[in-house]
This record gives C-alpha cells, structure tokens and sequence, in this order.
C-alpha cells in the first residue's frame, strides 16, 4: 500500500462551513493506475490537494509511502513533495522562459543536485518522452502534447513514489489525449504508481481502478 | 549559489524594459551620491593638504594691547613680544612646547644690484619658516641654522626680484647686492604663488633692526596635541608665561594677540565631517526613493509571477529559496544599476578633476576604493531591504497556486 487515506475530514471555515470531504477511506497499492473522477464540487480537487501534500486536512490520517503526513512544517511538506511526488497539471505548468531542459531540472535544483549533472538527468527523461530534440525549446514553442511530455519527464526526474496528475488531458486534443494516456500506461507497466484526476469517462476506462467521488464521499464500486 | 544567480540573470532577462526602468532611478541616486561625496572629498582634499602634517600645530603670538588695568599699570598699553620669550616659552612649557621660532620685520629698504634696484622689506626669518609657509626653492639654498648662528648677511629672493635684479633668475644664486648699508649674499631663489617676501636670518635682523629686543611675532610649535582641551591649556599657558614676563594680567586676551592653529584646525575638520555627513544623508535619501522604486517593482514582479511561485512551490521549492531568489533578484538589480550610477559618477568626476583638480578649493575630488566599497555596503543592504517585503509576500504564495488556471 503506497497510498492510504484513513476517514479524511476536511471543512473550509467561513460564515457557513463547508464540509467537503466527509471521511475519505482510500488505499492505493504500489502501481496502480487509479483515476479518481467526480463532478465539479465533489471534493476531488480537495481530495488531489492533500493527496499532493498542497493543502492539510482537518481529522484523519494520511500515509503516503510509509509515511504520515500529518502537521508538516512548509519545508518538510516541500521536501516530501520535491521527493515523493511528481505533479502533471492541466495547464502544464512549465516556467515560459525557461527551455524544455531547464524545466525538467527545476526540481533537481530544489534538491541541490549540480546544475551539469541535473541536466544530464533531464536529458535522460527527455529522451524516455522522445524529446531529446526539443530539449532546448521554449514552452512556447512546443505543441500541447509535447508540453505535457515535458511536464511528465520534469514529474518523474526526482524519481517519485507517485505521480498525480490533475486533469493531464484537460487541454489537449482527443488524439494526442490518447497518446499521454499511453504515455502514462507505458510509465505505469514499468512500475510506476499513478493517480489521474479527471472528469474525462474515456480516461478513466484507460486506467485500472476508477474512485468515484461525489458530495465528499467515495462511492462504493 | 552559481545556479541561483543563473535563476536571477533570467528573471530580469525576462523582464528587460522592467528591469531597466527600475534600475535607472537606482543609477540615477548612486551618481547624484557620487557626484556629491566628490565634490565634498575634493574640498575635503585641500583642507587636508593646507593642515596637513605639524603645519595646524602652530600659536601664533602678535602685539596687542592691554584692556586690564594691572599692577598700577592703566590699560591700553601696547605689549610686544621680545626675543628673549623665544627661550622662556620653551622653558617654562616643555610639555606643550616643541620649539619657537620668530620674524622681524626691518623697515623698507633699497636693495641694489650693479644693474638694477628694488624696494622691499626684508623679513628676518627662522628656518622653519619655508616649511610654515611651503616655500619652494627654485636655485640654491633657504636661510639655515648656521646663517642664524653666525649672523650672516645672506638674502633669499623671489624669482621676480631675482629677474629684477639680475636679468635672470638662474644668475642670481652667489651674486651680492647691497641693502642697509652692507653687502649680501644671494644663496637662494624661490617661486612661490603669492609670497613674494625678501629673507635675512632673524639674528642678522635682529642685529640690525631689533637692538630693542622687539620681534614681529612669536611661532609656537605644539607638541602633544589631540583635542580642543589640548588647544585650549597650550593658549592659556603660554599667555600665563608671556603675562608674567610681559607686566599684564594673565586674563586679559587682548594684550598679545593668540592665533592657536589647532583650535582653527579642529573647527574645520568638524564642519568637514559635518558636510561629509549631510552629504551622506542627502545622498542616501536621494538614493532612497530609487530603492522605494526597486521595492514597489519587485511587489509587482512577485505578484505577476504568483503562478510561477505556486509551481516552483508545489514541485518542492522551499519558503526560504523562494524568499532568497526575490531578495537576491533585488540586489541584483540595485547593485548592478548602482554600479553604472558609480561608473558615470565616477567619470563626471575624473572630468572635474582634470577642470578644476589642481585649483585651491578643490583637489582630487575623486572617490576612491573605500567609498567604492562604502558604496557597495550601502548597495547591497538597500537592495535586500527593497527585496525583503516583496519576499516575504512570495512565501506567503500557496503552492496550491500552481493548480489555479493562468
């Protein structure tokens, strides 16, 4: 079990509390492909925050490779999401005036890798996504999925225990879609645990396991 | 650290119209800074110059007259000071006083080559006045001890009597003239901007003109002296000293005239650090609304680049990097357009220098390597407190941020 929510409680505070999860129960084993798809206000987006150590939640417990994470000061949060987890977002999320190379480093940097021996990293990861070519591209000049692939090689450059990907196909084409779901198939079947936010049916029939989500509350398959 | 400052060169390369605009009001507050604590330096310069070495350690002592009445004495008595002061001053001060020296002024008188002749009051001088007054030798020799001892009738000339007398400056060195009846010899030329003063020793003068014992003044050398109170004890004991010679009350200011060089010099160098200050704080202020310009571009920055601080945040960018990158990004900017501010200050000023650098009220109104770096200090810590509060915004940055569409 690489993954395991334990009654999961989180309220947003405010003139009327809201009560988004409601007591999540969720264990992912060691590679899986999961998807957890819910409507719009469901508490996926929540449920996406804590599993990415981005947002704390209120009662419960969390254990995400052996560990707990539980009241984390913001450096030992950064350092567990620098170690243990590789984001890929909807919008991509690459620095604009960074190349290809750069971005796929940046978490090597926050890590005090060298900068010789991080982009001889990158370049690996480059290669893996068929990228090697684009290596010393502007975000701006790469297609959406070429954008993604980057984004994937710059998630899996620190070796991560999981990937969670939040809407990856959101902003792409039906086509090149398919081609990140291989992408993510093929990291997957080489061991790699993955976890697929999304709203997107056909996504989730391309992963194993689908968690449904509605009204804060996983809903029994 | 390298790969921090490669972060930093790209941020602002990101941002060159920004990064410039900024930048420019910083320049322009170094070189007003510059310009100014130059102009200060080089009046600085010539003040030091002109006080320079034992030259300020110096009371002067002229006749006066008395305003006390003293011992059945009525007031408004004349008191000149006499040749034997020059030994009791030493004597009675050994700790204040270093030596004496005096001059006497002889009345006009015609000094004649076989060519030519001028009228001049020939002075009767100590040694020690070519270093008071920076006399500087052009051919031969100033008055020397042994002319003094042997009371011997040599004159040193200005270069334009030199060419009165003899034609030629260069020819005048061993040639006679005749002034109070005697014959002289010429040892030396000088060239001096102003002074233009014929030189005996004093004792020759004294035997000539001062069988009364009166001299012109009395040149007190100061040992030991440090502070107003220093200055202040070396006038009063030595008017102790002259009072009791001299018949006068010793608290009468009046009777001989004091001029305590150190006291002049101390005032100066105050109202010169207080200059140097006021420039300092006028500088700063100026260079002051450039950093608010720097502070008020880096909130700008932090709050455009929100998203990007969300992502770095999110793939493991710790509080302190994100804080150190805003901070050091300032500095960057502050110091690399305070630098152009300090090279064009600087070359302004190599330009005055070459005007007006050799003039009196200004010398060499350079900046130099210690305000090079005073400058850097100032740099730096104005750029990390411009940086700071824009910083300390971009940690307050969620790394959710990064999940937040663009």
């Amino acid at each position: 079990m690489i993954i395991g929510l334990k009654d999961i409680n989180k309220t947003y505070p405010g003139a009327v509390p809201l009560h988004v999860l409601k007591g999540i129960n969720l264990e992912i084993d060691k590679g899986e492909l999961v998807s957890i798809m819910g409507a719009s206000g469901s508490g996926k987006s929540t449920l996406l925050n804590i599993l990415g150590i981005l947002d704390t939640y209120d009662t419960g417990e969390y254990h995400l490779d052996g560990v707990l994470i539980k009241n984390l000061s913001e450096n030992r949060a950064a350092e567990l999401r620098n170690r243990m987890i590789g984001f890929v977002f909807q919008s991509f999320n690459l620095i604009g005036y960074k190349n290809a190379l750069e971005n796929v480093a940046l978490p090597l940097f926050y890590q005090g890798v060298s900068r010789k021996k991080r982009n001889a990293m990158a370049m690996e990861q480059l290669e893996r996504m068929g990228l090697a070519d684009r290596a010393h591209h502007l975000p701006g000049e790469l297609s959406g999925g070429q954008k993604q692939r980057v984004a994937i090689a710059r998630s899996l450059i620190t070796n991560p225990s999981i990937i969670l990907a939040d809407e990856p196909t959101g902003a792409l084409d039906s086509k090149t879609s398919k081609d990140v779901m291989q992408v993510f198939r093929d990291l997957n079947s080489e061991g790699m645990t993955i976890v697929i936010v999304t709203h997107d049916p056909g996504v989730g029939q391309a992963t194993g396991r689908v968690i449904r989500i509605a009204d804060g509350i996983i809903q029994p398959s | 650290m390298l790969d921090l400052i490669r972060e930093i060169g790209q941020a602002m390369r990101n941002n060159k119209l920004r990064t410039f605009l900024t930048g420019f009001a910083v320049t322009w507050g170094i070189f007003m800074l510059i310009i100014l604590l130059g102009m200060a330096r080089g009046v600085t310069n010539s003040f030091a110059e002109r006080t320079s070495g034992d030259r300020s350690k110096r009371l002067n002592v002229y006749s006066g007259v008395t305003s006390k009445p003293y011992k059945g004495f009525k007031e408004g008595r004349w008191i000149t000071p006499d040749v034997d002061d020059i030994e009791r001053l030493k004597a009675d001060n050994p700790d204040l006083v270093e030596s004496v020296a005096s001059y006497k002024y002889l009345g006009s008188t015609d000094i004649a080559s076989v060519t030519d002749h001028i009228s001049k009051s020939p002075e009767g001088v100590y040694p020690a006045e070519q270093e008071m007054y920076r006399i500087p030798m052009l051919y031969g020799r100033f008055i020397n001890d042994a002319d003094l001892r042997s009371l011997r009738k040599v004159m040193v000339i200005g270069t334009d009597d030199a060419k009165t007398l003899f034609g030629d400056a260069e020819k005048a060195v061993g040639q006679r003239v005749n002034a109070f009846g005697l014959s002289w010899l010429v040892t030396g030329v000088y060239d001096h901007e102003w002074l233009s003063d014929v030189y005996i020793p004093f004792t020759t003068a004294m035997a000539i003109g001062g069988t009364d014992g009166k001299v012109s003044n009395l040149q007190v050398k100061l040992k030991g002296m440090k502070t107003m109170e220093d200055a202040d004890r070396a006038t009063s004991e030595v008017r102790r000293s002259l009072a009791r010679a001299h018949d006068y009350d010793e608290s009468d200011e009046s009777a001989l005239y004091m001029h305590n060089r150190f006291s002049s010099y101390l005032r100066e160098s105050q109202s010169f650090s207080i200059l140097n200050m006021s420039i300092w704080i006028i500088g700063i202020f100026t260079l002051l609304s450039g950093i608010v310009g720097v502070s008020n571009i880096m909130f700008v920055s932090v709050r455009e680049r929100t998203h990007e601080i969300g992502i770095r945040r999110a793939i493991g960018a710790k509080p302190r990097s994100v804080l150190l990158q805003v901070v050091l990004e300032s500095v960057a900017i502050t110091a690399l357009f305070g630098y152009i501010g300090v090279f064009l200050g600087m070359t302004v000023m190599q330009l005055v220098d070459m005007a007006f650098g050799s003039s009196d009220f200004m010398r060499n109104p350079t900046i130099d390597i210690s305000i090079a770096i005073e400058v850097t200090i100032v740099l730096v810590m104005a750029g990390a407190l411009a940086g700071l509060f824009p910083a300390l915004k971009a940690t307050k940055v969620k790394p959710v941020e990064a999940l937040r569409d663009e």
